[in-house]
This record gives structure tokens, C-alpha cells and sequence, in this order.
């Protein structure tokens, strides 16, 4: 009897674990070779691009559960590249990215929105140095050619993080305003 | 004053190339001496900018000014001007024509080669000619100073002769391109 009782919990263990499986969205490899993530700011009226070289997405997402979907996104903020040296170790430096401090920055987000034609929009928190604040972003979510790719962008003001202390928080040369650019590919 | 050049003086389009390029290019020194001396941070963005928004000024301006050149009559030289010296003055005149292109051409080649690209006054900005590339960049950083040194020297030789013709030879040399009225003692 014993046996058997148990043997029934352990199924229902398992029915229970593979209809959970099957009810969270599809956990998604992001490919870190071919994934970018992408800054444009501002500066006396010229934009410039830069990028992250290492930051890691964990996405679970499905068009079909976006209640089971999610993305935590770990930013290495030491791996900034505006393709200029002496402008990189000034974003690292104490008054703007400060990364000795904070190394990372965080980006999660669980509320999406299917905006339809292949179209979302997702509600997420994001922290920059110790700051965290609401961050929207808009994304497209296609398979193509047996590649699937989540593109997509955002818009934030880097004082809203305290990116800009000192002289920084000028945003006559500095614009305050900066678009983030994202293309992962996702296997 | 007359608009166009003529076999005696310059028009008033002419002198107004003229002197506004002159203008700028003491404006650019200054600045960028300035820029030199400031650490990376918002007062050296900003002073790079304007120096780079003048600079953008001086290149169109010296397009302008050569399309101008060939649509009028350039002033003949004095008559009595030694070979030597007709010489030098078309090879120093082309010298500066190129240098008033080229300096911010290659000032323009730098900031793409950095990836800071060239905004004319905030309005709008103009396209990189290059990928951001370290080496390219040191290349025509060193270029633009390079050429901006020889300017200056050849401006200042130009200006020197331009001030002998004037105060020695007493001619009209500096005079037509000036909004002065010429000497009118037969001598050109």
C-alpha cells in the first residue's frame, strides 16, 4: 500500500512538473557572438553609437504565454565601446557610469503586450549605477529562416540615473537623452 | 563697390570670401588652443564643436570661394613684379586655396576616424567619411595640425608681402582687397 501511494505522488509529480514545463513560455540560448546591444547618445548636436560587448539575456518568451514570459538581462558595464578609448574610460569613470561601484546594470521585465503585426511592448525595471526605475521597450519577435531574432529599442534619460554627476549634469553637450538598440539571436 | 572682380581690384563677393576666411581661421586657432588645454568633459565637447562647426563654415566657404575665382577675373599683378615673385605669389595663392580645403577636410576625416561626428552648429550633422580606426585617426589628427601649422605660416608670409606691396612699394596691391579707393598714379 505504502508503495503504492507513493508511487502515485510521484506521478503526480510529474504531471505536475511537465504541465508546468509545458505552461512557462520557451526558455530561449541567447548567441552572444551575433547579439548586440547598442547606446546612441548625443554630443553637440552629433550622435555617436556605442556598444555592450558582454551582457547576458535570459529570455523566456512566447507570443502565445506572455503572462509565463520574462527577460533579465545582466549588463557588464565595464565592456562599453564607443570606439574611442579616451571616451570610454571617461563613461567608466566615477561621474558617469562609475563602474568600480557598479559593475552591472540590470534589466528585467514581465509585462508584455502584444501590440499586434508581430509587434510588443514589454514594461520593465532597469538599474543604472544604484538607481532603478521603469524602463519601456519595444520589440519585433520573428523566426526567419530558422533563425529567431528579438529586436527592438528604448529610449531613457541618463540623468534619471544619475549618469551625469558634476559637470556631467550639463546636458547642452551632452544630451540627456539616449536610445538603446537591441538585436538578439536566440536559439 | 563693385560685385565682381575686375583687372584692377577685387569685388566686394571676392574680399567678403576674403576676410571672413580670415576671420575664421584666427577664430579656429583660438579655439583650438583652447580645446588643447581642457581635459575630456563638457567644456572641451562643447569648444571642439564650435571649432569643428566653423571649420565645416571655412570649407564650404572655401568651395565658394574657389567657384567664385573662376567665374571672375583675377586682378593682374603689378607690372613691374619680378619673375620670381610672380612665381612665388601663384604658388603660395594655390598653396592656401588647397590649405583652406584640405585642413578641414582632414578635420572632418578625424572626428569620423574617433567616432565624434561633425554637427554644424546643432542643425544638422554631417555623414563619417571613415570607421572609427585608431591609427587612421592619429594619421589625420596629426595631418590636420600639419596643415593647419602650414597655413598659418604661409598666412602670415602672404599677409607680410601683402603689407611690403602696401608701406614699401606703395602700390595697390593691399588696397584692391580692401574696400579703399585705389591709387590712381597709373600704377597697378
Amino acid at each position: 500500500m505504502r508503495n503504492r501511494s507513493q508511487a502515485r505522488v510521484l506521478l503526480a509529480t510529474c504531471i505536475l512538473t511537465l504541465a508546468g514545463l509545458a505552461l512557462a513560455a520557451t526558455q530561449w540560448q541567447m548567441q552572444p557572438k551575433q547579439s548586440t546591444l547598442t547606446f546612441i547618445g548625443k554630443q553637440a548636436g552629433a550622435e555617436f553609437e556605442g556598444v555592450f560587448e558582454k551582457f547576458t539575456a535570459d529570455i523566456k518568451f512566447d507570443p502565445k504565454d506572455l503572462a509565463g514570459s520574462r527577460f533579465d538581462v545582466q549588463i557588464d558595464m565595464n565592456s562599453v565601446n564607443s570606439r574611442d578609448g579616451e571616451r570610454d574610460t571617461t563613461i567608466k569613470s566615477a561621474d558617469l557610469f562609475n563602474v568600480k561601484r557598479w559593475p552591472t546594470g540590470h534589466y528585467v521585465a514581465d509585462k508584455f503586450v502584444d501590440r499586434g503585426a508581430g509587434k510588443f511592448s514589454a514594461t520593465g525595471k532597469l538599474t543604472l549605477r544604484d538607481v532603478t526605475r521603469e524602463v519601456p521597450i519595444e520589440f519585433t519577435f520573428e523566426t526567419k529562416g530558422g533563425a529567431t531574432w528579438l529586436k527592438g529599442t528604448a529610449n531613457l534619460k541618463r540623468l534619471d540615473f544619475g549618469i551625469g554627476q558634476g559637470e556631467w549634469k550639463d546636458t547642452a553637450t551632452v544630451a540627456n537623452e539616449v536610445k538603446i538598440r537591441f538585436a538578439l539571436l536566440l536559439r | 563697390m563693385q560685385v565682381m572682380n575686375d583687372d584692377r581690384r577685387y569685388g566686394a563677393v571676392a574680399q567678403l570670401f576674403h576676410w571672413a576666411i580670415v576671420a575664421l581661421i584666427i577664430v579656429q586657432f583660438i579655439l583650438a588652443n583652447r580645446a588643447d588645454d581642457l581635459p575630456l568633459g563638457p567644456a572641451k565637447i562643447a569648444t571642439l564643436a564650435l571649432h569643428k562647426s566653423f571649420g565645416m563654415t571655412i570649407f564650404a566657404l572655401a568651395i565658394l570661394r574657389l567657384l567664385w575665382r573662376l567665374m571672375n577675373r583675377v586682378p593682374t599683378m603689378p607690372l613691374n613684379t619680378p619673375g620670381w615673385q610672380r612665381i612665388a605669389a601663384h604658388i603660395s595663392h594655390g598653396a592656401l586655396y588647397a590649405l583652406i580645403m584640405i585642413t578641414p577636410l582632414f578635420g572632418w576625416l578625424m572626428s569620423s576616424a574617433r567616432n565624434f561626428p561633425v554637427s554644424w552648429f546643432g542643425l544638422f550633422t554631417f555623414p563619417d567619411l571613415v570607421q572609427p580606426n585608431k591609427p587612421l585617426y592619429d594619421f589625420f589628427h596629426e595631418a590636420h595640425e600639419t596643415l593647419a601649422t602650414t597655413l598659418l605660416v604661409l598666412a602670415i608670409a602672404h599677409a607680410l608681402a601683402a603689407l611690403k606691396h602696401h608701406f614699401l612699394d606703395r602700390d595697390n596691391v593691399l588696397r584692391r582687397m580692401l574696400p579703399l579707393k585705389l591709387k590712381s598714379d597709373g600704377r597697378l
